[in-house]
């Protein structure tokens, strides 16, 4: 690929994400009570050692949701939250003190359901603009180190190649000191049918 | 003394004593530290997939290929296979709910990786694997104690 060429890609599948990140950051910001602002997306190609250095260093504690899209389109999705913002979040949904290293059923709970409605909104609003329909598996949630929360990621995506696009989109409470972004590490094949139908008449 | 050197997915090191290499945020990966206490040269390989295809690109991201590969370069260094032992740290199951074959990944890499140096006859003297939570390993190859930090859970020293 040209570096040209490469470029386009990146731009077209910038576009992808703030579509998808726009409409999750929404229903998160109603969640919330919160006002959030979209920062622009990053896109990266790099090596799989290195993909936890560029989202901040793999012993930074986060709190991640992840879910993997199997349908036609085949994508590893996960929504991350700093440890303090995890711990508003969670405290603002469950009016209790929380925890991070003992997180209640409760607690983990929500935690996972908001991951799963942030993922959802993102995934209705890029399955309209490319009219694909998308089918997550179930999400699951868990609070520790970034690099183990990305072990699952990389792994699905390791069987075939060595270097990943990460497609980061963050998001900041306007008013709140509340952060986190939408990570989506899509498959080559996929990479490909995106951009075939951001080309189309539909794009 | 130095900065330690970080190996990362799909990385592997071989240094002398006294440097100290670490491996951050291990979730369902494994890393496999081998040590020589009399040369005090030590190894690690981080790796991600227990079983490498037939046709493999990065031998250094699979369990199998990955332990092999380490051995092989610590006997360049000089090491006696003879008092090679191995620490292996990680292949933890990071989401439990998750509904995916590859979930259970972390237990594949180590189940693999225990097989491959069984077949090499050397001996793991000690290993924290398993569980649901992600680690660090710092490895000290001075003394070759392998120090495993975890997210909320005190410090072991293997």
């Amino acid at each position: 690929m040209t570096d040209e060429k490469a470029g386009k890609v990146l731009e077209v599948i910038m576009e992808f994400a703030n579509i998808g990140a726009g409409s999750a950051a929404t229903a998160l910001s109603s969640l919330m009570d919160v006002e959030l602002m979209n920062e622009v997306t990053s896109c990266n190609i790099l090596p799989m050692s290195k993909v936890s250095d560029w989202l901040g260093g793999a012993d930074k504690i986060v709190a991640g949701t992840y879910t993997y899209l199997c349908g036609d389109l085949k994508s590893g999705i996960l929504v991350v939250l700093p440890k303090k913002s995890a711990a508003t979040l969670l405290e603002h949904l469950t009016k209790e003190k929380v925890d991070l290293a003992a997180l209640t059923e409760i607690q983990k709970s929500a935690l996972k359901e908001v991951g799963n409605i942030c993922l959802c909104w993102y995934l209705i609003a890029v399955s309209k603009m490319i009219d694909i329909d998308m089918i997550p598996a179930p999400p699951d949630a868990t609070v520790d180190m970034l690099g183990a929360v990305l072990d699952i990621p990389l792994a699905t995506l390791a069987q075939k190649v060595d270097t990943v696009l990460a497609v980061h989109t963050c998001f900041k409470g306007i008013d709140e000191e509340f952060e986190g972004y939408f990570l989506m590490l899509p498959e080559e094949s996929t990479l490909k049918l995106i951009l075939e139908r951001m080309a189309g008449p539909r794009g | 003394m130095s900065e330690p050197r970080t190996v990362g997915i799909g990385q592997m090191a071989v240094c002398h004593a006294p440097e100290q290499i670490v491996c951050l945020g291990l979730g369902s990966c494994v890393a496999i530290i081998l040590y020589d206490p009399v040369a005090r040269i030590g190894g690690v390989v981080h790796v991600l997939l227990p079983k490498s295809p037939v046709k493999c690109d990065n031998e250094e991201k699979y369990a199998d290929t990955g332990t092999r590969k380490l051995v092989k370069e610590m006997l360049n260094h000089g090491v006696k296979k003879e008092r090679l032992v191995a620490k292996l740290v990680g292949g933890a199951q990071m989401f439990p709910n998750l509904n995916l074959a590859i979930a259970n990944i972390g237990r594949e890499n180590s189940m693999t990786v225990r097989n491959v140096l069984r077949e090499l006859m050397i001996r793991i003297v000690a290993e924290d694997l398993g569980g649901n939570r992600g680690r660090s390993a710092y490895f000290n190859t001075s003394d070759g104690h392998v120090t495993v930090k975890t997210a909320f859970e005190p410090v072991k020293v293997l």
